[in-house]
């Protein structure tokens, strides 16, 4: 299943208003939607949450100007269409007319503005800030038109507006409640909010929603249930309609159901191993090298994924943009054992590897543990609960205070653009504490290249050199590219229209229980 | 005895403060960085200091320890640093769960368990004693998540007697309090037939048998006052325990109680919510550990409280 | 007891009384000897254990109990038998040395609050509240974050929160005990107050004692499989039972045999503790009049 080349629009896309338009309508929805999630809500203001399920959450209510299809492709949603200079230093959005927020509030350029100014305000302490630091100042050009001024050239841009957090509130309801919006959202979305109660959100139909026949169901309601058994006992007990994640182990004891399906989805995530190139003897090429030689991916979706897991081709998975696929390591223990023997490590050596505490963390390292040992690399594996690999990881100040040595968790770049595919872990700059290179990974060429993908909004060039990058990363490989995790959930066959997106996004929407 | 009361209350004050001062610094000594896991997996340098000044934790710590005292006068547990919402609302939203989960546990608890502790006690040697004591026993003895999804599958998946979990209608306590409530069951009948079985031969048992007195009364009536000591002891240690919170139930039945609360917040290292919370505890076991003592001059006056 | 019974234990050893009665308790002697069984079994891992528990065979994941896998392989296609068995050896550990610290502790402390009363009381009541506040689980998850993961830190972390309840139960009987006429009598003669606690009443709390060290023993093995289970005590590949557990958890439906087994021999464990801490108690109290 391969990726649909993103495609950004640039000008008019009345033709997309008009195809959702069009869609065949059902009898009126009185239905309700259950949703089981895996853990509890931390809020509903999209400018301060940072975790995928808040995130799909916010989604039932709010909307942004621009937004991703269930593909992962940039489609317009608040605005019609934007244009840009060409030192992507100015962005115009055209705004869709006729849209109010959940409070009778108008959707226009002033609000925009006032969603806008709020979360560049660092005085709002608002999480997501530095996300939409680049921006200047936003301009209301007309009631229909904003224009982003911003502090330097950024082609991520449009990505980046269509990031959850750049989701639109009703100024009204900013005013009026202030701090404490984050449990009393307003938004122009298909859902109004209805209560949130520790483990259980409630919204219903927003009968005012400027698509037609959207939405159909006439209530959604999200309960987190942690323990992945209960949660699957939830959809077989017909209490929920659709959970997730499906764990890729119970797979098998819900095949046979005829009442549910499984949903096995592609996903950003890319898992890996990071390998701390400043600690011997990683920073030798060959070593690296012979890591990716020595594990065999294949038996890693295996063992870790029941199967579910896709293997690795580049350092960002295929749904980003500008994804180029890369020639894949191949699993050969014999020549892995002969580039150490070059490197001087004929005897093997010693090492130790950190992740958190969860089950596939937990089975990654003792698969990889088994690997490596099978090669002469002797590794301990040390779980290390999150406060405290926070403490030894991505809160050390100084390179050489670090005592990182192998590294594996996941990434996911959730503008769905290379460039925070990338950057935040292989930029020279990018070392902890300030982002994600926890390897303290350093290239020229690939700083170039990074760097100069941000400085230009042409998608031609980006491309050209996001594609030098994956290649020059690819071959020096700072990184034992493990695989490509899959979205997978469960859903009653009822149900239709509930999308799960590769960042882990629930668009609900279009959402259809049948009788 | 009013004098004794009022002493040992006036004593909780000071415990709080030291439990307030504990906190506060125990927290402090938790290695990782709230702000960091506060702003989230892919936060930049300037996102993490944004939340660290928010959430005061740039600050000095004794201004910290001032703000945070400060506050607690005022009545104000101040703001998760997760949700920001306020502390005394996320907690508030929990109490009342995991008040009636408590209460529902204990109540199969004291009803199974005392009840298999008096037979068994009574019934000392025989096989209804050795039996009762095996079946007790067994319930402290399965690991509770376990038992718990098992209960699931049967009586929600496949009977669809109980609902999977949740705190939507009434019929969401039975599968829950069950699976807490034996275990404390075992605790219970354990103290109660050794209790009945140490009391049973005391002089004073003898001394009215020897008088002629019925069986059923010298039970009741003399043995049952000494007895209930240390079941009155574990009684209230337990349900001091259960007011914590039971995480793992908490968890396999997606009940909003506050053990999974302080799990989470000490996953995120979520000062504010885990000062209180604990707060909170420490006030409860005060007050059960004062009804207890209470107790125990009321069942036996013998017993002197200085 | 009639005159005569009085008589022989003034006569008999209290190791011959203790045995005599112990003797008696078939439920409790069939537990300890179980418990003796398993205690073997885990001394002998190395020569019993069909295969090494952590060997990987990944042309056997997840086989059902076979004749060469009698409990089955799991995910990696180890030998589960082997992995059980070998797992007795941590938990038995855990479970023997937090309990034994936690008591020593909580016993001493019991006997001073209660004995003295006063402000030692207060103090040691108060200590012990502060240190409820801090429940279990939670307190032993908190110690480890900052002590770091490993079985090691979970024996500490478990048996110091055994401490508060072994003093205060402790305290209440010798509360009670304080009061028993045999204990009148010896102060009135004029004996010393560390052999009157030592002598008279620390045995008194015995029973009491024995019944939550039996009962600790098995809640201390099942702490130290919550906190594995939350990836937080023995590292991988250790096969201590809670980490069995919490991986199998995610095949439950699919290959039960993976919780099915370690789960069980918590369970036989926890329960043969139980049972023989009830027998103990008895026999111990018998002796004690």
């Amino acid at each position: 299943m391969h990726q649909i080349p993103r495609r950004i629009f640039i000008g008019s896309s009345l033709a997309l208003a008009a195809a959702t338009g069009a869609r065949p309508s059902r009898a009126a929805g009185t239905t309700d939607l259950i949703v089981g999630v895996p853990t509890n809500l931390t809020g509903l203001d999209p400018a301060d949450v940072n975790d995928t399920l808040s995130q799909s959450a916010c989604r039932l209510m709010m909307q942004g100007l621009y937004g991703f299809d269930k593909d992962m492709n940039l489609i317009p949603v608040l605005a019609e269409s934007y244009t840009a200079n060409d030192t992507a230093t100015e962005f115009t959005f055209k705004l869709r007319t006729g849209i109010s927020f959940h409070d009778g509030a108008p959707f226009d350029a002033a609000a925009v503005k006032a969603n806008f100014d709020r979360v560049t305000n660092p005085a709002n302490h608002l999480k997501r800030t530095s996300l939409f630091a680049m921006i200047d100042h936003t301009d209301v050009v007309d009631p229909t038109t904003v224009r982003f001024v911003l502090k330097s050239p950024f082609g991520a841009f449009v990505p980046t507006i269509a990031h959850p957090s750049g989701m639109q509130l009703s100024p009204k309801a900013i005013q009026q409640y202030g701090r404490d919006i984050s449990r009393n959202p307003v938004g122009t979305g298909p859902f109004k909010f209805v209560s949130w109660s520790a483990d259980t959100l409630r919204v219903t139909k927003n009968d005012k929603y400027w698509k037609p026949n959207l939405p159909q169901l006439a209530s959604v309601t999200f309960r987190s249930v942690p323990e992945n058994g209960a949660r699957l006992a939830m959809l077989q007990a017909g209490e929920a309609q659709f959970i997730y994640p499906m764990p890729p182990e119970m797979i098998k004891a819900v095949e046979h159901n005829a009442n549910i399906t499984i949903n096995n989805a592609p996903s950003i995530y890319e898992r890996y191993v990071a390998m701390n190139v400043m600690k011997h003897p990683y920073g030798d090429l060959r070593v690296r090298q012979a890591l990716n030689y020595a594990v065999d991916k294949a038996a890693f979706a295996k063992v870790v994924w029941s199967g579910y897991e896709d293997p690795a081709d580049s350092p960002i998975p295929p749904h980003l943009a500008f994804h180029v696929a890369q020639q894949p390591w191949p699993y050969d223990p014999a020549k892995a054992k002969q580039l150490l023997s070059q490197a001087g490590l004929g005897d093997g050596f010693d090492t130790e590897i950190w992740a958190n505490t969860t089950t596939i963390a937990l089975r990654a390292m003792q698969f990889l543990q088994q690997q490596l040992g099978a090669v002469g690399v002797r590794v301990k594996v040390t779980a290390l609960e999150a406060g405290l690999l926070d403490s030894k990881i991505w809160s050390v100040q100084k390179p050489a205070d670090s005592a990182l040595q192998l590294y594996t968790g996941a990434w996911s770049s959730s503008t769905g653009d290379a460039d925070w595919g990338l950057r935040p872990l292989f930029w020279t700059q990018a070392g902890p504490p300030k982002l994600y290179n926890v390897g303290y990974y350093s290239n020229k060429d690939v700083d170039a290249d990074l760097e100069g993908a941000l400085a230009t909004a042409d998608p031609k060039k980006r491309a050209a050199l996001y594609a030098d990058a994956q290649k020059r990363l690819w071959d020096d490989a700072p990184w034992i590219f493990l695989g490509v995790d899959r979205n997978l959930s469960a859903q009653s066959k009822k149900l239709t229209g509930l999308h799960m997106i590769p960042d882990g996004g629930l668009l609900i929407e279009e959402a259809a229980l049948t009788a | 005895m009013l004098g004794y009361f009022l002493r040992r209350l006036a004593g909780t004050i000071p415990v709080l403060i030291a439990v307030s001062i504990l906190v506060f610094g125990f927290v402090r000594l938790l290695p990782g960085d709230p702000a960091r896991l506060v702003a989230g997996p892919d936060a930049s340098e300037a996102d993490v200091q944004a939340v660290r000044q928010d959430l005061g934790l740039d600050r000095p710590i004794y201004w910290q320890y001032a703000h945070y005292v400060g506050e607690i006068f005022q009545g104000n547990l101040g703001r998760s640093s997760r949700t920001r919402l306020p502390v005394s609302y996320e907690i508030g939203q929990r109490f009342m769960p995991t008040l009636w989960l408590t209460l529902a546990a204990m109540g199969w608890a004291i009803l199974a368990g005392m009840g298999i502790g008096v037979l068994s006690g009574v019934r000392r040697g025989r096989w209804e004693d050795q039996g009762g004591m095996v079946v007790a026993v067994s319930g402290l003895s399965f690991p509770p998540f376990w038992l718990g999804l098992l209960l699931i599958d049967l009586f929600s998946v496949r009977l669809g007697w109980f609902p999977t979990g949740g705190y939507e209608s009434p019929a969401s306590i039975v599968l829950p309090s069950f699976t807490l409530g034996l275990a404390v069951a075992a605790v219970l009948a354990r103290f109660t037939r050794s209790a009945f079985v140490e009391v049973a031969s005391e002089d004073y048992v003898r001394t009215a048998r020897a008088k002629g007195l019925p069986e059923r009364r010298v039970i009741w009536t003399h043995t049952l006052r000494n007895a209930l000591i240390p079941v009155i002891t574990m009684t209230g240690l337990q349900f001091g325990f259960l007011l914590g919170g039971a995480v793992v139930v908490e968890t396999v039945f997606a009940w909003p109680g506050l053990g999974r609360l302080l799990v989470d917040s000490i996953s995120y290292r979520d000062y504010p919510v885990i000062q209180a919370e604990i707060l909170l505890f420490s006030l409860e076991f005060i007050l059960i550990n004062l009804a207890v003592d209470l107790l125990y001059a009321v069942v036996n006056p013998e017993i002197r409280l200085r | 007891m009639s005159a005569s019974t009085v008589v022989a234990a003034r006569i008999d050893s209290p190791l011959a009384e203790f045995w005599r009665r112990f003797r008696r308790k078939h439920v409790a002697l069939a537990a300890g000897f179980v418990l003796l069984l398993i205690i073997l079994a885990a001394i002998a891992a190395p020569l019993i254990a069909p295969y090494d528990p952590s060997t990987p065979d990944y042309d056997n994941v997840l086989s059902p109990p076979t004749l060469a896998h009698l409990f089955g392989t799991d995910s990696y296609g180890r030998d589960i038998l082997s992995r059980v068995i070998w797992g007795g050896r941590i938990s038995l550990s855990v479970g023997f040395i937090s309990v034994i610290v936690g008591g020593v502790v909580g016993v001493a402390l019991g006997l001073l609050s209660g004995f003295f009363g006063g402000w030692v009381d207060s103090l040691i009541m108060r200590g012990a509240d502060v240190l409820f506040a801090f429940p279990g689980l939670l307190l032993a998850l908190a110690v480890v974050a900052v002590l770091g993961p490993g079985i090691s830190n979970v024996i500490w972390a478990t048996a110091v929160f055994g401490v508060p309840a072994f003093a205060r139960l402790v305290r209440g009987d010798t509360l009670a005990l304080k009061q028993a006429v045999y204990v009148q009598a010896a102060r009135s003669i004029g004996v010393s107050r560390l052999k009157l606690v030592s002598v008279h009443i620390l045995p008194g709390t015995m029973p009491g004692v024995i019944v939550n060290a039996s009962l600790r023993l098995g809640n201390n093995i099942l702490t130290a499989a919550s906190l594995s289970f939350l990836g937080l005590g023995a590292q991988p590949p250790s096969p201590e039972w809670g980490a069995m557990l919490a991986d199998g958890r995610s095949y439950l439906g699919v290959a039960d045999w993976l919780t099915l087994f370690p789960g069980l021999a918590i369970f036989v464990v926890v329960l043969a503790f139980n049972v023989l801490g009830d027998g103990l108690r008895d026999a111990l109290s018998q002796k004690l009049r």
